[in-house]
C-alpha cells in the first residue's frame, strides 16, 4: 500500500466510523462499531510505528499549493507514539462507556471526531496545520457550534485563546524561514518569546485537568485524555524536537522546571483538602502533568526519556481516572495507587529516571521540591485509600491493573513506545536506557521494576490488613476549595464615560494620521 | 478672457439656482455643469466634452418644484454656512493643486460644482436637491480625476454617466420576474470569473473605442465577489448595482473607476441612509489620490497619497455597517484600494500601516466607548474586529501574499456570509449555516482572521501581535453581540440563501485556491 495511504488509514477509520454512527444513531452496535474503529486506528499507528527504523520520518505531503503549511502528515517516532497511545486509550474509554447502563446518551459521533481531531494533531505536518487541527479538537470535544452555548464555555474560550499562542510561534516561524513545517525549521528558530507563546496551551490544558474537577460527573469523560493530556504532552515534546532538545537557555530550563515543580506542589496540596473520586483524582493528575512539565526541562537524554514516559503514560491513566468508579471498589484503589507515583506506579519510573538524570548532571538538590510533590501527591492518594468492599472485575479495575503491569515490566512500554519517541526529541545514544523484563537499566543506575512492584504490593497489602478497620486515613471534610467553572460575571456596571469622550476619540485617531503623515 | 468665461457661468448659474424654483432653477443648475464642462474642454480637449452629458441629464431628470420650500432661520444658516466653507475648501484645494498654467478661476470651476453638490447633499432644502447634490459630486469626482489624468471622449462620456446612478438607485428596480434569471446570470458570471481566475491564462487589458478594461491580477476574483453578493445578498431589485461595482473594479482609467464607485455609494446611501456621511467622505478621500498623483508636487503627494488610502479605507469600514454598503461598497472599495497599495514605496506602505493600525483601534472602540455612555449599541463588535483585521491585513503587503488573501477571505465572510438572521431551525443546513458564521475552521472567518495574523505579523511584530489581539478578542465577540447580526437589505427567503454558507466554507477549505485566484 502507498504510504500517503498508510499514513492516512487511522483518521479514515475513525471518519468512516463517525460517519456510520451518524448515518444511524441510536443504535446499540455503535459502541462496538466506534471503539473497534479506534482500536484498529491505534492499531495501524502501533504497527507504523514499529516498522519505523530508529531515528527515521517520514513526511507525506498532500497538497503542496502553500510553501509555509503544506498539506502533510508527520510520521516520526514522536507521532506515531502518541497517536499509537491516544487511540488506544480512546477505543478502551469508548469500550468502558459501552459497559455503562442506564445512560441513554449517544456520544460516539462526537468522541470519534474529538479522536480523530487529536489524530490530525498529533500527525499534522507544520505548526499552522497543528493550530487549525487543535481548533477543530476544540469544537469537537466542546461541540459547541454555537459560540455562546454555556457548556464549558469558560474553558473552551481560554483553550482557544491560549491556542494563538502556537499560531504566533507559526507565524514567526514562516516569517524567519518561510515555513513553519517540522522538516524545514532549524533548530534556532524558536527563541524564548515563541517557546513561552507555544507554552501557554500546553498549560491551559493542564490546568484544564484540575478545572474539570468540579464539573459534572459523567460515567465515562472522554476529554481529559484524549483532548487534554495527549495535546499538551504531544506540543511540548514536540517544540522540544523542534529545539534540537533543549531549551533557548539554561535560565529558561530552570525556571520551566521549577515552574512545574510548583504547579505540581500546587496541585497536590490542592488533592489534600478533596475527598475521593474525580475530584481528587483531577488535581492528582494535574500534578503529574505538571512534574512531567518540569522534567521537560531538562537537556539529557535520560530526562527526555522520563518526560516522554510521564507525558505518553498519562494518557492512559488520564483516561483511567476518566472513568467514575463505585467507592470502595477495587478499581478505585487500583487508581488511587497508580495516581499515588509510588514505586510500583507507573509514573514513579519517570521520576526516578528524573532524579538519575539531575543526579548525573550535578543536580540532586533539584529533586528536593520534587520529592516534596511526590510525597504530597502519595499522601493525598494513599490517605484516601479505603478498604476494598467488594472485588468486581469492570473495565475500570483492569484498566488500572494494567497500567500497574506495564509499571512492573515497563519494557512493554518503553521499547517499543517511549524510546522511539524520545530519540524523535532528542538523540538518546545507545544505551543510555535499557529495558528488559525484570527491569529498565541505565548507565547510571538500575529499577528492578518487577521486585519493586512486588514488594511494594506486599508492603501494601500488609498495610491494608494491619490498618484495614481505620481506613481511609483522612475522612472527607465537608468544605473542599472548588475552581470556578465560568468566567466571572462583570462585577459591576463601568463607569459612564460623558458624550464628548467620542469627539475625543475621533481626536485622536485625527492626531494618528498628521503624524503618520508628517513621520520622515 | 474666454477662460474666466466659465467661472462667471458657474457663479451666475449657483446665484440663480439658490435664488428660483422650478424650471429656472433647473436650468441654472444646468448652467453650473455646463460651466464645468467647458472648463473640462478649455483645460484638456474638445472631445472631453461627452462628460457634461450625464450630469445635464441627470439634472433634466430631477425636475423642481414651482413652490419654494418652506425654510426657517436656522435651515438658511446651516445652508449658507456649509456652501460657504465647501466653496472656501474648494478654492483652498484649486490654489494647492494648479492645472500647469493655467488660471485659478479657470480650474477652480470642477472644484466649485463639488462644492455646490456637498452643500446641498449636506444641507438639502428637500429630497430632490439632496439626490442633485449626490449627482454633482459624482460628477465633480469624475471631472476632477478626467483633468487630472485625462482620456479619450466614451470613457469621458461614461464616467460623467455615472451620475445618473442616483436617480438610477432611487427608481431603478429590476422587475419581480426578472430577478430571478439576473441573479442567475450574476451568479454564471461570477462562477466564470472565478474559474477563469483559477485556471485561465493571463488576461491582457482590452479596450473598446478609447473605454479600457483590465482584468489581470485579482481583478477577476474581486469581481466574482461583487457579482455573489449582487446576486445573493444585495437588496431586492437592485442586484444591477453589481455591475457598477464590477465597472469600478475592471476600469483602468482612474476617471472611470473612482466615478463608479461614487456612483455606488450613491445607489447604496439611497437604499438606506444612515452612515452616508463617512461613506461619502471616504469617496471624497479616496478620489484624492488620483488627482494628487497628477497634480500635487512630487516632495508631498506620495505620503498624502497613502495617507488618503488609509483613512479612505477607514472611513469606508466605518461605513460599512449595514446593507448594501456592506454588500457591496465595502468590497469595491476595499479591493480597490488593495490594487492601489502595489504602487507605495516601502516607507508610505508603513504609513498605511500606522494608520490602518490606529483605525482599527478606533473601529473596535467605538461601539464600546458606546456602551460605557450608556447609548443603544447597534454595532457588532465582532464585524468591527473583522473590520480591524482586515484593516491589519490590508496593510501587511508581504511576499507571500497572505495579507492579500487574509483581506479576500474576510470580505467574503463580511459581504456575503455574515448578513441575514439566522435560522431557527436545526437540521443540517442550519448547522452549516452556524459553521459557516462561527469563528471556527474551516470557515472563512477562521481562515481569514488565522491569515491576517501570519501576513500582519510578516510586515511588523507591533501589527501581528495586534492582529492576535483583535483575534482573541475574537473568540469573545459572540458573547457580546448576542443582540444582533449585522442587518442586510431587505430579501425574501430565496433559494439563493444558501450561497453564503457554501461559498465560506469553500474558501475556507481550500484558501490555497483563492490564492491562486489572487494569481500574486
Amino acid at each position: 500500500m502507498p504510504l500517503a495511504a498508510q499514513a492516512l488509514l487511522p483518521l479514515a477509520a475513525l471518519l468512516a466510523a463517525a460517519g456510520f454512527v451518524r448515518w444511524r444513531p441510536r443504535r446499540r452496535v455503535n459502541g462496538w462499531i466506534a471503539s473497534g474503529a479506534t482500536g484498529i486506528a491505534g492499531i495501524i499507528a502501533l504497527v507504523e510505528l514499529l516498522r519505523l527504523a530508529p531515528g527515521e520520518h517520514v513526511d507525506v505531503p498532500y497538497l503542496t499549493t502553500f510553501p509555509y503549511a503544506d498539506l502533510a502528515v508527520r510520521l516520526d517516532g514522536l507521532s506515531l507514539a502518541f497517536a499509537a497511545t491516544t487511540l488506544i486509550t480512546a477505543a478502551a474509554l469508548m469500550l468502558t462507556r459501552q459497559q455503562v447502563r442506564g445512560d441513554r446518551r449517544d456520544p460516539w459521533f462526537g468522541w470519534l471526531l474529538t479522536s480523530a481531531a487529536a489524530c490530525a494533531v498529533i500527525l499534522a505536518d507544520n505548526l499552522l496545520l497543528v493550530f487549525i487541527a487543535l481548533q477543530l479538537l476544540t469544537l469537537a470535544w466542546s461541540g459547541a457550534l454555537d459560540e455562546t452555548a454555556r457548556r464549558r464555555r469558560g474553558l473552551r474560550l481560554s483553550v482557544q485563546i491560549a491556542d494563538i499562542g502556537l499560531l504566533l510561534a507559526a507565524a514567526s516561524a514562516i516569517q524567519s524561514v518561510g515555513t513553519s513545517a517540522f522538516s524545514g525549521v532549524p533548530s534556532d528558530t524558536f527563541g524564548l518569546a515563541t517557546f513561552l507563546l507555544v507554552l501557554l496551551p500546553v498549560v491551559v490544558r493542564v490546568a484544564a485537568l484540575a478545572w474539570v474537577s468540579s464539573g459534572p460527573q459523567a460515567a465515562v469523560t472522554f476529554e481529559p485524555s484524549i483532548a487534554w493530556v495527549a495535546p499538551a504532552g504531544y506540543l511540548l515534546l514536540r517544540l522540544l524536537a523542534l529545539m534540537g532538545g533543549r531549551l533557548p537557555d539554561r535560565a529558561t530550563a530552570v525556571a520551566l522546571f521549577g515552574g512545574g515543580v510548583l504547579l505540581a506542589i500546587g496541585f497536590a496540596t490542592l488533592a489534600l483538602g478533596r475527598p475521593a473520586g474525580l475530584r481528587l483524582a483531577a488535581p492528582l493528575l494535574a500534578a503529574q502533568a505538571a512534574i512531567a512539565v518540569a522534567l521537560s526541562a531538562g537537556s539529557v537524554p535520560l530526562m527526555t526519556a522520563a518526560s516522554t514516559w510521564l507525558w505518553l503514560l498519562l494518557i492512559p491513566l488520564a483516561g483511567l481516572v476518566s472513568v467514575r468508579v463505585v467507592a470502595g471498589s477495587l478499581a478505585e484503589t487500583l487508581t488511587l495507587l497508580n495516581l499515588a507515583m509510588i514505586p510500583g506506579a507507573i509514573g514513579f519510573l519517570g521520576f526516578w529516571l528524573g532524579g538519575l538524570a539531575l543526579a548525573a548532571t550535578g543536580l540532586l538538590f533539584g529533586m528536593i521540591p520534587l520529592v516534596l510533590a511526590v510525597i504530597l501527591l502519595a499522601a493525598a492518594a494513599l490517605s484516601r485509600a479505603a478498604v476494598i468492599r467488594s472485588i468486581h472485575v469492570d473495565p475500570a479495575s483492569i484498566w488500572a491493573s494494567v497500567l500497574l503491569l506495564v509499571a512492573a515490566f515497563p519494557i512493554v512500554a518503553m521499547n517499543p513506545i517511549v524510546l522511539p519517541a524520545a530519540a524523535t526529541v532528542r538523540l538518546v545514544p545507545r544505551g543510555t536506557i535499557s529495558a528488559s523484563p525484570l527491569g529498565i537499566g541505565t548507565s547510571f543506575g538500575a529499577w528492578p521494576a518487577l521486585l519493586v512492584s512486588v514488594a511494594v504490593a506486599a508492603l501494601l497489602g500488609i498495610a491494608g490488613w494491619r490498618l484495614g478497620d481505620r481506613l481511609p486515613l483522612r475522612r472527607a471534610r465537608g468544605r473542599i476549595v472548588r475552581w470556578p467553572t465560568g468566567w466571572a460575571r462583570w462585577p459591576v456596571r463601568p463607569p459612564a464615560v460623558p458624550t464628548w469622550s467620542r469627539f475625543l476619540l475621533g481626536g485622536a485617531f485625527l492626531v494618528a494620521v498628521v503624524l503618520a503623515m508628517v513621520r520622515p | 478672457m474666454i477662460v474666466y468665461f466659465p467661472f462667471l457661468l458657474f457663479a451666475a448659474g449657483t446665484l440663480v439656482a439658490y435664488g428660483s424654483t422650478g424650471l429656472r432653477r433647473q436650468a441654472a443648475t444646468i448652467a453650473t455643469v455646463a460651466a464645468s464642462g467647458w472648463s473640462l474642454v478649455l483645460l484638456v480637449d474638445p472631445g472631453s466634452g461627452t462628460w457634461a452629458i450625464g450630469p445635464v441629464v441627470a439634472t433634466l431628470l430631477l425636475p423642481r418644484a414651482g413652490q419654494r420650500a418652506q425654510s426657517n432661520f436656522e435651515g438658511l444658516t446651516r445652508r449658507v454656512v456649509t456652501l460657504a466653507v465647501a466653496v472656501l475648501v474648494a478654492l483652498f484645494l484649486a490654489t494647492r493643486l494648479p492645472i500647469g498654467e493655467n488660471p485659478i478661476l479657470l480650474s477652480a470651476v470642477p472644484w466649485l460644482l463639488g462644492a455646490l453638490g456637498t452643500a446641498w447633499f449636506v444641507s438639502p432644502i428637500d429630497e430632490p436637491e439632496r439626490l442633485q447634490g449626490q449627482a454633482l459630486m459624482i460628477a465633480a469626482v469624475a471631472v476632477l480625476i478626467l483633468i487630472a489624468v485625462p482620456t479619450g471622449p466614451l470613457t469621458t462620456g461614461v464616467a460623467g454617466a455615472m451620475a445618473l446612478m442616483p436617480i438610477a438607485g432611487e427608481r431603478g428596480r429590476i422587475p419581480g420576474r426578472l430577478r430571478p434569471a439576473f441573479s442567475g446570470v450574476l451568479l454564471l458570471a461570477a462562477g466564470a470569473a472565478a474559474a477563469l481566475a483559477v485556471v485561465g491564462p493571463a488576461i491582457r487589458p482590452f479596450s473598446m473605442d478609447d473605454l479600457s478594461f483590465d482584468v489581470g491580477g485579482p481583478v477577476l476574483l474581486a469581481t466574482a465577489i461583487v457579482l455573489v453578493a449582487g446576486s445573493a445578498v444585495s437588496a431586492v431589485g437592485a442586484e444591477w448595482a453589481a455591475l457598477v461595482a464590477v465597472l469600478a473594479l475592471i476600469a483602468s482609467a482612474p476617471g472611470l473607476r473612482w466615478s463608479a464607485l461614487a456612483a455606488l455609494v450613491a445607489v447604496a446611501t439611497g437604499l438606506e441612509r444612515s452612515a452616508e456621511r463617512p461613506a461619502w467622505l471616504a469617496v471624497g478621500v479616496l478620489s484624492a489620490v488620483p488627482v494628487l498623483q497628477a497634480l500635487a508636487s512630487p516632495s508631498w503627494s506620495a505620503r498624502v497619497q497613502a495617507v488618503a488610502l488609509a483613512v479612505g479605507l477607514v472611513l469606508t469600514l466605518l461605513a460599512a455597517t449595514t446593507g448594501m454598503r456592506r454588500v457591496l461598497v465595502l468590497p469595491a472599495i476595499t479591493l480597490s484600494v488593495m490594487l492601489a497599495l502595489s504602487s507605495l514605496s516601502t516607507s508610505n506602505l508603513v504609513r498605511f500601516q500606522w494608520i490602518a493600525a490606529f483605525g482599527a483601534a478606533l473601529l473596535i472602540a467605538q461601539p464600546l466607548l458606546t456602551m460605557l455612555i450608556g447609548g443603544s449599541r447597534r454595532e457588532v463588535i465582532r464585524d468591527r474586529l473583522l473590520f480591524g483585521l482586515l484593516l491589519l491585513a490590508i496593510g501587511a503587503r508581504d511576499s507571500l501574499g497572505l495579507g492579500e488573501l487574509a483581506v479576500v477571505l474576510l470580505l467574503v465572510d463580511l459581504a456575503i456570509v455574515r448578513i441575514d438572521h439566522l435560522p431557527a431551525a436545526s437540521d443540517r443546513v442550519a448547522r452549516m449555516v452556524f459553521l459557516a458564521r462561527s469563528n471556527w475552521p474551516p470557515s472563512a472567518t477562521f481562515a481569514g482572521a488565522t491569515l491576517a495574523v501570519i501576513g500582519a505579523l510578516q510586515a511588523s511584530l507591533v501589527l501581528g501581535l495586534l492582529a492576535a489581539i483583535m483575534l482573541a478578542a475574537l473568540q469573545l465577540a459572540p458573547l457580546l453581540d448576542r443582540h444582533a447580526l449585522a442587518p442586510g437589505p431587505e430579501r425574501p427567503r430565496s433559494s439563493l440563501r444558501w450561497i453564503g454558507p457554501v461559498v465560506s466554507i469553500a474558501c475556507g477549505i481550500a484558501p490555497a485556491l483563492v490564492l491562486r485566484m489572487l494569481r500574486l
